[in-house]
This record gives C-alpha cells, structure tokens and sequence, in this order.
C-alpha cells in the first residue's frame, strides 16, 4: 500500500500565492494533511533592523497587499508606545476609517475568491465589481486603491474634507443595499447552503485549542475579537457587534464575514459623526528610547500582533511580526480531516489564507490507490466543483444565470 | 490596573523566584521574567490556572551573551502576559511547549532556523522558514549574522 | 487603425493565452491582476485568457520578487512553455525586487532568473498598466517577433491614450 501524493502548489491560481500542501488520501476521503511555508519569506524582520522606523513603514506595509494597513497600524502603533508618542484622536480616527474601510475590501475580496472556489463565478464577478466602489474611495482618500500610506509615525499622513467624508458616507449606503441582497442569496438558497454546510467543520473546542482567530474562530462560537478584547484605536468609543456562529463550518465563515462587512458600514458612519477636529499627528522623534512593546489589532483575517524593540537609535533592535493566517494554520490540518478531496479549495480558502502575511503547494497521498499524484490547484478546483455536481447535484451553473440576470438588473 | 496587579501577587505568591520579575508595564500588559528552570512549571500554571489559553506567538532575540524566548501569551479578556526564558548564547537549549499550545510548532521553528535555538522534543515536521538547502548553521537573526557574498 | 483595434483583431485570431504566478509577492499586484479579469477592466474583451498551466501558455505575468525558495519554480514554469513565450514582470518588486532589495531571502526581480519582455512599475501595478503592459507586448508579436528591447509600461494612465482606451473600452 503507498500513497497518492497530490502536491498542489506552490502555484495555485485560486489563491495567486505560493505555498506547498501534503495531502494523505483513503479515496476521497482526506486522513491527514500537511503545510509548508517558506516561499514568501523575504526576510522583512531582519531587514527592519537596518532602515529607520519611518522606512520600516514602507516595507511592513508590503508584508500583505491586501491588509497593508493592519500591518502598519500594528508596527506603528507598539514603536509608538516604545517612543513615548501620543497620537492626535483625529489621527486616531482617520486610522480606524482606512481600518474599516479595508475590513470591507478584505472581505468583498474573499467572497468573489470563495465562489471562484466552488464554481460560483458570477459571486465573483459581482463582490469585486461591488469592491471597485471601495476601492475607489480609499484612492480618492489616499492616493492610491492598495497599499494606502496612510501611516506616519506620530499619526496620519494626511487629512480628509468633509466634502470627502461625506463621499465616503453615500458609498456605504449602496454597499450596504448590495451587501443585504448577498444575505438574502446566502441564506435562501439552498445550493449554497449544502456546498458550504458540513463543510471543514471545526469544533468549537478545537478552535480554542488550536489557536484559531478570527473570523474562523467566530464561526466556531469563539467570542474573541481584538477591537474589542484588547481595544485600540477608538473602538472602545464605537458600538458594535462581534459576529459569531455556531455552525462551525464553512458556511459558518462565510456567515460571519457577510454579517462583518454590515457592521463596518454601521462603524464607519459612526467613525464619520464622532470625529474629532485638530491635528493628526504628532512629531515623533527620530531616535527611539530603549524600551518594548507589543500591539495586537483585529485584522480582516483575525489578530495580527507586532513587537517591537527599541534601543536609543534611529532604527529598531528587533521587529516581530505574526500575522493571523499563522495563528489558523494548524486549525486547517484539522478542518481537512475526513473531508473529501473536493473540498480543499473551499476549506483553505475559507480561513481566508493570506500566505505574503504568513509567508508559504498541495501535496496529496492516496494510501488507498498506493500511488504519489501531482495536481495543479486548478485541477483540484475543476476536481471539487465536477464531484459536487456529480455526488450530491450541487451546480451552480443555473445559479449563476439567475443572480447575473437579476444583479443585471440592479 | 486590579486584574494584572491581583494577577501578579499571585503569581509571587504561588512562585516566590519570580518576585521582582515582574513588570506591570500599562492596562493589560505584563512583561514576566522568568528563571529557566521554573519555566514550565509557570507556563503551565498560567495556561491552566490563570486562563492564559492562547500563545498568540514567540519572538526570539539575540541579547549578545544570551538569546531570549518571548512567548507572548493572552487571556480571554485581552491580558497580554510576555513571558520571558533567557538562554545562553552558547547553548540556547528549550523545551517545546507544543504540549500546551499546539500552533507553536512553526513560531519555535523560526526560533530555529533564525536564532539557532535548540528545541526539544519538538514533533518532527516541515522545516520554517527557510528553504532546505539553506544551511542550517547559518541564523540570519543572529546580529553578527552576515549573508554569503553573492 | 488604434492600437487596441489592432490587437482586438489579432486577439480574435490568436487568443493569447495567460499563466500567472506570484513568485514572493505582497498580493496587492496579484489582486489587481485578478481586477483586470474583472467587470469594471475586463481583459477578456481582448481575448486575454487566464490559464492554470503553463503548457498551453504564451505569456507568463509574474508578480513579486524571486525569493531563494520559488526560483526553481519560476525557472520550471518558463521551461514548460512552449515557444514563442513572453515574460511580463508585474509591479516594481517583479521589476528589480522593490522594497526588498537586499533582503537576505530576495534574489531580485524577475529578470534575475527568466527573460522579461515587458517592464509593468508600480506597487502595486494599476490594472490599466497592467492591460496596457500585456496589451503592447501582444502587439508587438502581431509579426510573431518579441520586441526588439524590452517594454516599459509607465504607470500613469493620464499620460497614455492606449491606456485610457483600455480603461474605457
């Protein structure tokens, strides 16, 4: 008896991110599977110890396009309780809207990359149209649709009008008209509902024993959200919820990312009549006293903490950066087990894996058929959406007509 | 500032080495030093006594004569307790906590491949971060580290 | 004839077919390389098509910078296109390795291991540039020819009528 080894990766399109995979097959079924990373290791932590903490900025933002802003506020934030700094609440509250802003963003993103998953394209191309909105008002706001610079060390950058902010307010009412019709789809059809049900099941016990954040901790009934546990920035002057979920699965997930994104708009508005005048940052000192310190910030993906050590000197004696997809990769090996093949791309994607920020293809062995196999990612996807539409008549093809046409229509 | 300074008098209290170890640096921030061979009793006693349930990570430094494991660790409330296992330089040996916190397999391999720490009893795995040809005498955060001319 | 009606027409006939890979990348080129396959960019009105493999690829859009472990497997993916095959280095570290130059895993950009045909800056890339790097490249292969140099895209679309004209169908 030997094994089938699928490795997929470390090229896999659905997620445009290396990363190696190991998969031990009986069948269909998955006994266990195995991660290795490494191949987005770029040796930022390293490289942050030779340029100033201002250049160090630059670079932490480049950790992960697509939560750049997590990892600068983080960075900053913990240097600037190392500096002694006080930021300016207008600061503060610019630093949260881009936060919120880019919670949103995150999560459009994941839906149009979760229905891609499993065949439901049309989700796609209408989450990322949805997010060009957003897109759009963070280039208005900073200059640029990814990687804002927002951050400056003492504050923000750069003030927003009030012309502006109101620009931002009528964007989160369309967003949040097509967010409540995204609902609508989740919950009422049933294709969606039995794709995603069952599906990389996490138990909530598990959730906590394996260290998982974020919202694949929530949708495990894990009440644990750093705006709120170890507040920072000004949540702790904002009313909001924390999604949870008990049906600790995949559609779990999905659940609580939709529900997030209409808790944004809700903090953003809020963000937008609560903000403060005056000034947005403060000057900072160009040397650091010696000191450490830690900030920890709930990121789209979950709890993203930074150390950061300074010595007296214009750059920093040690930077620690660990991002939330490393705190749920260990839950992942979980989740696959006794799930079928068919279902790897859903349920890796579903904790929303982000491998630039935990730095990063499938390798699948069948002890059953005795034999090593190598699949491409987009093989394993054409593999998942043929088998559920063959086992158990899930198709989202028809779906897929129906929402164009009425989305169309919108 | 009641729950870390409850929290603190406990933990002197119930593990009198550790008097004066501790610094309670702001509202839900704890900086722990703590000897090498306490360590695991500690560690234990935290995650099972005091609801320290989760090591959200482990930063490795290099101290010059010696090399320190941070482990940051954190409660359901939001505490962060950083406890501290400083190890000599010459012989950075520690035992895994994998035991206690499953996810830190890949944070005590960094502390590996990175630091040239020695972790014992650590579940065999894939090697992090660095690629298998990369050598591994060689620890890039070490600060004397050099990279090979290219 | 524009330049976009040259290539619609060409594209009609050949089709060119795309493979995309992140050899050490931040993702934020990444996403918008997906954003250009989106509604509001739309690269497949050009007959631009996104493959997963590289066998039946003609050119390879590259993201990131070389890092030490994904080096084989740029190399390996360029081997298993057939020819004629393109490169086109996405985003300022694809270009020369960006803000990582010098860090102790990063090689450099992707010319440091395969051939690039055309040059996209930015970090991240628009995805206008981006339509506009694969679109001029593709024109340049109308004679079945690669460039005579490399193409350099400039990133900003209010300088380039082609890119407007790609931005707005």
């Amino acid at each position: 008896m030997g094994t089938v080894t699928i490795p997929i990766g470390p090229q896999h399109p659905a997620l445009k991110e290396p990363a190696a995979f190991s998969i031990t097959l009986v069948g269909e079924r998955i006994l266990k599977s195995d991660v290795r990373l490494g191949y987005n290791h770029r040796g930022i932590e390293k490289a942050c110890e030779q340029r100033t903490y201002t250049q160090d900025l630059y670079l932490i933002e480049r950790i992960c396009g697509i939560c750049s802003h997590a990892h600068t506020t983080t960075f900053i934030t913990a240097s600037e309780e190392v500096a002694g700094l006080k930021v300016p609440p207008r600061g503060l509250y610019i630093r949260t809207l881009i936060s919120e802003l880019e919670r949103i963003h995150s999560h459009l993103l994941w839906l149009g990359v979760a229905g891609h998953e499993i065949g439901f394209d049309t989700l796609l191309m209408y989450s990322w149209r949805d997010r060009e909105v957003v897109m759009d008002i963070l280039a208005m706001l900073t200059g640029n649709r990814v990687n804002y610079g927002i951050n400056t060390f003492g504050g923000v950058r750069r003030d927003f009008t009030a012309e502006q902010l109101a620009e931002v307010r009528k964007s989160m009412d369309v967003l949040e008209e097509r967010t409540k019709y995204y609902i609508e789809v989740a919950t009422s059809e049933p294709t969606l509902a039995k794709r995603l049900g069952g599906v990389g099941s996490l138990s909530h016990d598990d959730a906590l024993r394996l260290g998982a954040v974020g919202p694949t901790a929530r949708a495990s009934n894990i009440q644990r959200d750093v705006r709120r546990d170890d507040t920072h920035l000004v949540y702790n002057e904002l009313d909001f919820k924390v999604i949870t979920d008990d049906h600790c699965d995949v559609f779990g997930r999905t659940v609580v990312r939709v529900l997030e994104l209409m808790e944004s708009y809700k903090l953003i508005r809020q963000i937008i009549d609560k903000m403060p005048d005056g000034p947005v940052s403060v000057k900072a000192p160009r040397r650091v006293p010696a000191g450490e310190a830690v900030a920890r910030y709930e990121a789209p993906r979950g709890e993203d903490i930074h150390y950061v050590k300074g010595n007296g000197t214009d750059k920093p004696e040690r930077v620690k950066v660990r991002a939330p997809t490393m705190a749920n990769l260990a839950a992942v090996s979980k989740m696959l087990e006794d799930n079928n093949l068919a279902d790897v791309p859903i349920v890796v994607a579903a904790i929303d894996p982000c491998f630039s920020c935990t730095d990063r293809g499938i390798q699948v062995s069948d002890l059953g058929r005795g034999r090593d196999e190598t699949l491409a990612w987009g093989a394993l996807r054409a593999h998942g959406i043929e088998w559920w539409r063959r086992e158990a008549g899930v198709d989202f093809a028809s779906l897929n007509r129906k929402l164009s046409q009425s989305l169309a229509a919108r | 500032m009641a729950d870390e300074q409850k929290l603190a008098q406990a933990l002197e209290a119930k593990f009198p080495v550790l008097a004066g170890k501790i610094n309670l640096v702001r509202p839900r921030r704890m900086f722990v030093e703590v000897p090498a061979e306490s360590f695991r009793q500690v560690l234990a006693h935290l995650k099972k006594e005091q609801g320290f349930v989760y090591c959200c990570t482990i930063t490795g430094t290099d101290d010059k004569d010696t090399l320190a494991a941070l482990y940051h660790l954190s409660d359901e409330a939001g505490t962060l307790l950083n406890l501290r296992l400083r190890v000599p330089r010459d012989a950075p040996v520690i035992g895994t906590v994998t035991d206690l916190y499953p996810c830190c397999a890949n944070y005590e391999r960094e502390l590996i491949d990175l630091l040239g720490f020695t972790v014992e009893n650590l579940p065999p795995g894939n090697r992090y971060p660095m690629p298998d040809d990369f050598p591994r005498d060689q620890h890039p955060l070490r600060k004397d580290w050099q990279p090979a001319a290219k | 004839m524009s330049l976009t009606s040259k290539l619609l027409s060409w594209a009609r006939r050949k089709s060119p077919w795309i493979i995309h890979f992140n050899s050490g990348a931040c993702n934020a080129c990444d996403i918008e390389i997906v954003a250009a396959l989106t509604p509001r960019y739309d690269v497949e009105r050009f007959g631009i098509i996104i493959r997963g493999t590289p066998r039946h690829a003609d050119v390879l859009v590259c993201s990131g910078p070389v890092t030490r472990q994904i080096k084989d497997r740029i190399i390996r993916i360029y081997e298993q296109m057939a020819e004629p095959k393109f490169v086109v280095a996405v985003g300022t570290c694809a270009c020369s390795g960006g803000v990582f130059q010098g860090c102790y895993n990063v090689e450099g950009g992707i010319d440091t291991v395969v051939p690039v045909s055309a040059y996209v800056p930015g970090c991240p890339a628009r995805p206008e540039a981006i339509i506009d790097g694969v679109v001029k490249l593709l024109s340049t292969l109308e004679e079945g020819k690669p460039p005579a140099k490399p193409l350099v895209i400039h990133d900003d679309p209010a300088n380039d009528d082609d890119m407007e004209e790609a931005a707005n169908g």
